[in-house]
């Protein structure tokens, strides 16, 4: 018990300290992401008046729809669950100053691997099934990113790219797995059959889209953070993200450290393969969520390539997911509204970045000119 | 009684402010025709800043310039050179991809229709170099040209935009004493032709040698200004640092301990697969620092990268009290007790995003006792930055604190103080002292001294020569990558050494 | 036999719009800068070239706004990463993912939804008079569309430019040493952000050969990954306009040979392997290239005045 606590005192502490600590600074710091959203909302609502839209009774009866029920408001943490594992893929390697582009390859490798799973394990108990998936996911998605790793560790490739066209090629993987070994018994359209119940993730609240897979996704996200300021292994990660150079003369092997990072960020997102065959989809369909791996690369910016800031940047995208879907049923507005959302937050919370340094140094000056030295 | 048409610059109350420090504060300049100017400081005083600004390529906060009497405004090295003024960088502002040629003629805006012929530029800039004794080839590619050959590119760049002021920032730095007395003959000859020279520097010998007037900086201010005819080494450095210098004392030590590190033999292949280190052979014992003086590029960092596991030896052994340690990586390397301070402590040895207590433990991540299954141990850790920064009193706000916050002298307290705990058996240090004021020289100084008096076998290679041979018992001079000759401290002087530093070795008498 | 001829003839045909991505990325990348956006402008590059066209009936004007949108967005792209120092990724996927969404948004303000598809009617083909009669090699390369031979001429000028230019100079060695380009008296900023805008207004033309050179229509799923080929031929090709036209040609003929096989109804191998083949290619191209002349900087804002 004792040592729980001093766990919990020592989170605490350390998360205040960061918060002080942070370079950029405080009210600026807290803001920020408000008014990109704010000013992001703004610009999408510029475009919807080129659709005869008002933005004003458009945003009006998305708010109202998104609170009027509770599967709205649980339909937002649903769509965050795999953003938040493909924004931790991303963030991750992020971590070691890695760039995993091909989150959402390896999120179709752990989907195909989940539902070859859930296919042939019909009568085994429910527990086991989701678990044996939860794991062949995890491991698909792992090796498929540890390529990656092996790839820039062995032969210096720039996994920029490499990762980038992994996606591709698992693309074309599960495009010709759901047109012909994995098809539906019926056969008309390019999708699995529907895995069987003891495959399903039961729901976190009855009724609605929510299941234990954004409890999954949470876990994941306490994980990384631990991982990473935690443990020794955490420790070399970001050494390696911070300074390689210096690493190679504390002995750090940095090209192990690439495969590892690329199999923990890869087996992430092909978590979220899990959760949403398991939890949301129950079948393999062909270009289904195809967006979750750019996405997961924004929100993994969001988050500042934190766990805590990426899972509050995928729950954001959730929410806009959530109320541009309210849109479209609503209005005439188009469901690439989403994006164009999407891409607006993105961007000003880009120019944020440069305003909160911009204010830091004119303080800074500020305080010179007035004789005192900033120490 | 200065005729003012003799004066050719003026800066006056020029002020620049940078994130943490205000790095020229009101600074008042004058420098005249035919006149060799030294401008003189510690590292950090502030002197590169002014120049900077002088040639344009950062903005003044305050003040203003005049030129032959006229305020003007430096918007970019472009305007610098029109009025004249050209710089040579401490580090080259040369592209090493690209040739000589290249190089020189980077960014010069031809006149109208006139179309890029390499052979022409290439032969004026042929008949300049000769013009001045400042031969080279035009079409050598620059990054293959040694060290000394590279400034003589950067000079001629400046004289090829036609430049009558010179502003030259710690030009010696990579030249061999010879070397340096030919980069005088130049200063020399180009101030008799009536132009001028701004001599940026902080060895108080040369300015003592080459300059007409001297302008001493301190933390951004000027503090002095006087004729060389009335100056002296002690008054100049007196002014530089505020106080006198401590004198280094270290005791005569007549017998030293049983051998620690014993290099064999050593062959060690470079960048290009030539033989940085050739047939090397030296030891240190215990209680003695082993200098190694030379010029950079001599072999010296492939020699302490391939000691330290991260470079391969082609041939020969390195054997550390008795262990072999040739090839072995680096993390058996320190694992076996050898310390290493680099050269570039932003670079190699600190991770500069990290916090203090983090760079303190940046060799540890192994040591079961910080590190249990994989878990950092983190009150134990904290425990120990915290020994380690009373110990070698590291100035900073905390142990949290990141360590791009802290000062230069500071910074470097953190790795000699991580390295003396990991450097049980041997300290190698490499250019400990670079880049640091002078309090903190002393310091690292004074540590090396103290460290050796209680049996520490150190291994110290450096660029600065009177380093070298004030701190060494024995000292080495390495030459394309040979050790020449190994002299004892007692019996060195800088005549000899120099010499051999470019690789001229005298032949015995008697 | 005429099906291999035909199979280099489109071969030469759809590694045009390669052609022009991996010149334009080569130029703004000699700079120091990566241009991220690539994918995004090809994209909106593809959307503007069809509604210029559409609207008009008029190809060149298809193909003038795709160049004025590649260049709209690469002011924004530009600004951000060479005048706000920002991270070149971070804004380039932004612009990505922003331009996934805006491509659609607008073609939806402007047609809402069509019964049919819209269609143009593409580029056709200019032989060259004599070279067009050699036996294969006139068929593949001159018996091309006119954005065709531009792409074939422009690669060797770029060639030429880069390396026996004084701008070819310049443009080098901001990427290889910023300070001294500053040193010498140049404004880094305002070199790496007219190669953005260069760069960008050719990419926006590359991305509208899809729309307008060939299909006649489009789609959202046009580009399809086609802008990082690109990107990565740059990669490939060395930063070598020389080494890229190549790159392209090779890329180009692996889509030719997909689509051909696709069409022909052969299933030999499954369709979605041959369609993955470019993607495949380029990891393994990436793989083994074994050295690089990367810019030396590429990739890092360049700031004065660091003190």
């Amino acid at each position: 018990m004792d040592k729980f606590n001093e766990l919990m005192q020592n989170f605490e502490r350390s998360v205040r300290e960061r918060m002080r600590r942070r370079d950029r600074s405080g009210w600026w710091l807290a803001l920020a992401p408000v008014f990109s959203v704010v000013l992001g909302l703004l610009a999408s609502g510029l475009m919807m008046l080129f659709l005869h839209n008002n933005p004003i009774t458009v945003y009006g009866q998305m708010f109202s729809y998104s609170f009027r029920d509770i599967y709205n408001i649980a339909d937002v943490f649903a769509k965050a669950t795999p953003l938040i594992l493909t924004g931790l893929a991303m963030g991750f390697a992020f971590r070691a100053t890695l760039f995993n582009i091909g989150a959402q390859g390896q999120f179709y490798m752990g989907a195909i691997a989940t539902v070859v799973v859930a296919l042939n394990l019909g009568t085994v108990p429910a527990f086991i099934t989701l678990f044996l998936c939860f794991i062949a996911s995890a491991i698909a998605g792992g090796v498929w990113g540890a390529f990656v790793g092996f790839a820039k560790a062995r032969f210096n490739a720039n996994e920029f790219l490499v990762s980038m066209m992994s996606t591709y090629v698992a693309i074309a993987i599960i495009n010709f797995l759901v047109r012909s070994p994995l098809k539906e018994a019926k056969g008309e359209y390019p999708q699995t059959d529907v895995i069987p119940s003891n495959s399903w993730i039961p729901k976190l609240i009855p009724h609605t889209r929510l299941h234990w897979g954004f409890i999954i996704a949470l876990v994941i996200a306490v994980l990384a953070y631990v991982i990473l300021w935690r443990t020794s292994l955490g420790y070399k990660i970001r050494a390696v993200g911070l300074n390689r150079d210096a690493t190679r003369y504390a002995g750090i092997n940095s090209k192990k450290i690439f495969v590892i990072v690329f199999l923990l960020s890869g087996a992430f997102a092909g978590i979220a393969g899990f959760t949403e065959v398991n939890g949301m989809q129950h079948m393999l369909i062909q270009g289904f969520n195809p967006t979750i791996g750019a996405e997961g690369i924004g929100i993994a910016i969001l988050g500042n390539a934190h766990p805590l800031g990426i899972v509050l940047a995928a729950i954001l995208f959730g929410l806009l997911k959530v109320g541009g879907n309210l849109i479209t049923q609503t209005s005439t507005i188009p469901s690439s509204i989403i994006n164009v959302m999407e891409g607006f937050v993105m961007l000003f919370v880009i120019l944020s970045y440069f305003i909160q340094d911009k204010i830091t140094a004119i303080k800074s000056k500020r305080k010179l000119r007035r004789g005192r030295a900033v120490q | 009684m200065d005729d003012k048409n003799d004066i050719v610059i003026v800066l006056r109350g020029i002020t620049k402010y940078f994130p943490n420090t205000i790095a020229n504060d009101h600074i008042d300049l004058e420098l005249r025709r035919g006149e060799v100017l030294a401008l003189l400081g510690e590292n950090g005083a502030g002197k590169t800043t002014l120049m900077n600004i002088l040639y344009g390529m950062y903005q003044p906060d305050e003040g203003e310039i005049l030129i032959d009497g006229k305020p003007v405004k430096i918007h970019s090295p472009h305007n610098a050179m029109e009025y004249g003024i050209g710089m040579i960088h401490q580090h080259f502002t040369l592209i090493p991809v690209h040739s000589v040629v290249e190089n020189v003629i980077l960014g010069i805006r031809p006149r109208r229709g006139e179309r890029l012929r390499i052979e022409e530029e290439a032969k004026k800039i042929q008949q300049l170099g000769e013009r001045y004794g400042l031969e080279v080839n035009p079409y050598a590619l620059v990054g293959q040209l040694p060290v000394g050959v590279q400034q003589r590119v950067e000079i001629l760049k400046a004289l090829y935009r036609n430049a009558r002021v010179l502003i030259m920032d710690e030009p010696t730095a990579v030249l061999t004493p010879q070397e340096t007395d030919k980069l005088f003959q130049f200063i020399r000859d180009f101030r008799n032709r009536g132009n001028s020279v701004i001599f940026i520097t902080h060895k108080l010998n040369e300015v003592m040698e080459i300059a007409d007037r001297i302008t001493v900086l301190r933390d951004g201010r000027v503090v002095g200004n006087i004729l060389r005819a009335e100056a002296s080494e002690k008054k100049l450095a007196h002014l530089m640092v505020g106080r006198d210098l401590l004198v280094i004392t270290k005791k005569e030590a007549t017998e030293f301990g049983p051998t620690v590190l014993e290099v064999k033999g050593l062959e060690v292949l470079g960048k290009r697969g030539t033989k940085a280190v050739d047939d090397l052979s030296f030891t240190v014992r215990k209680g003695e620092i082993f200098g190694i003086a030379g010029v950079s590029g001599n072999g010296q960092e492939e020699l302490a990268e391939a000691l330290c596991g991260l470079r391969a030896v082609s041939k020969g052994q390195i054997i550390l009290s008795g262990k072999e340690l040739t090839n072995k990586d680096a993390l058996s390397v320190i694992q076996n007790g050898v310390g290493y301070i680099p050269a570039d402590r932003q670079k190699e040895g600190l991770i500069t995003d990290m916090s203090v207590a983090e760079n303190l433990i940046l060799k540890s991540y192994f040591d079961p006792s910080f590190v249990t299954y994989g878990w950092l141990n983190q009150r134990r850790i904290q425990s120990t930055a915290q020994q380690l920064v009373n110990d070698f009193a590291i100035k900073t706000p905390s142990l949290a604190t990141k360590v791009k916050a802290l000062s230069g002298g500071n910074q470097q307290k953190v790795v000699v103080a991580r390295e003396m705990v990991i450097g049980t058996e041997l300290l190698v240090a490499v250019q400990p002292t670079r880049g640091l004021d002078v309090g903190a020289t002393e310091y690292v100084h004074s540590v090396l001294i103290r460290e050796r008096e209680q049996g520490r076998a150190i291994l110290l290679i450096s660029t600065e020569l009177s380093e070298v041979m004030s701190l060494s018992d024995r000292i080495g001079v390495m030459y394309k990558g040979k050790l020449l000759k190994v002299i004892p401290s007692q019996e060195a002087t800088v005549e000899e050494i120099g010499l051999l530093m470019a690789g001229v070795v005298e032949e015995d008498d008697g | 036999m005429t099906v291999i001829i035909g199979l280099l003839n489109m071969g030469v045909r759809l590694s045009t719009p390669l052609m022009l991505g991996s010149l334009a990325e080569i130029f703004v990348e000699r700079t120091g800068v990566m241009n991220i956006a690539i994918e995004g402008i090809f994209l909106m590059g593809a959307w503007a070239g069809f509604v210029g066209a559409y609207l008009s009936g008029m190809l060149w004007v298809g193909f003038l706004s795709a160049m004025i949108m590649g260049v709209l967005f690469g002011v924004v792209y530009g600004l951000i990463t060479v005048k706000l120092k920002q991270h070149q990724i971070v804004t380039g996927v932004a612009m990505n993912i922003f331009a996934l969404g805006f491509g659609l948004f607008l073609y939806r303000v402007l047609f809402g939804i069509p019964l049919l598809p819209l269609t143009v009617n593409p580029l056709h083909d200019l032989p060259i008079p004599f070279l067009a009669k050699i036996p294969v090699i006139g068929k593949a390369f001159f018996s091309q569309n006119i954005i065709t031979y531009l792409a074939l001429i422009l690669m060797p000028v770029g060639y030429w430019v880069l390396f026996r230019t004084r701008l070819g100079l310049t443009l080098r060695s901001t990427g290889e040493n910023p300070e001294a380009v500053d040193a010498a008296g140049l404004n880094v900023e305002r070199i790496r952000l007219l190669a953005v805008l260069g760069a960008s207004a050719l990419s926006g033309l590359a991305g509208s050969f899809y729309s307008i050179g060939y299909l006649g229509l489009y789609t959202n799923g046009i580009i399809g990954g086609r802008g990082w080929i690109a990107f990565a031929i740059c990669f490939l090709g060395n930063w070598n306009p020389l080494g890229a036209l190549i790159g392209a040609l090779v890329f180009g003929l692996a889509d030719a040979l997909a689509v051909t096989l696709l069409t022909s109804g052969f299933e030999v191998i499954p369709h979605e392997f041959l369609i993955a083949l470019p993607y495949i290619l380029t990891i393994i191209a990436t793989i083994a290239r074994k050295r690089f002349n990367v810019p030396a900087v590429l990739g890092s804002p360049y700031i004065k005045e660091r003190g």
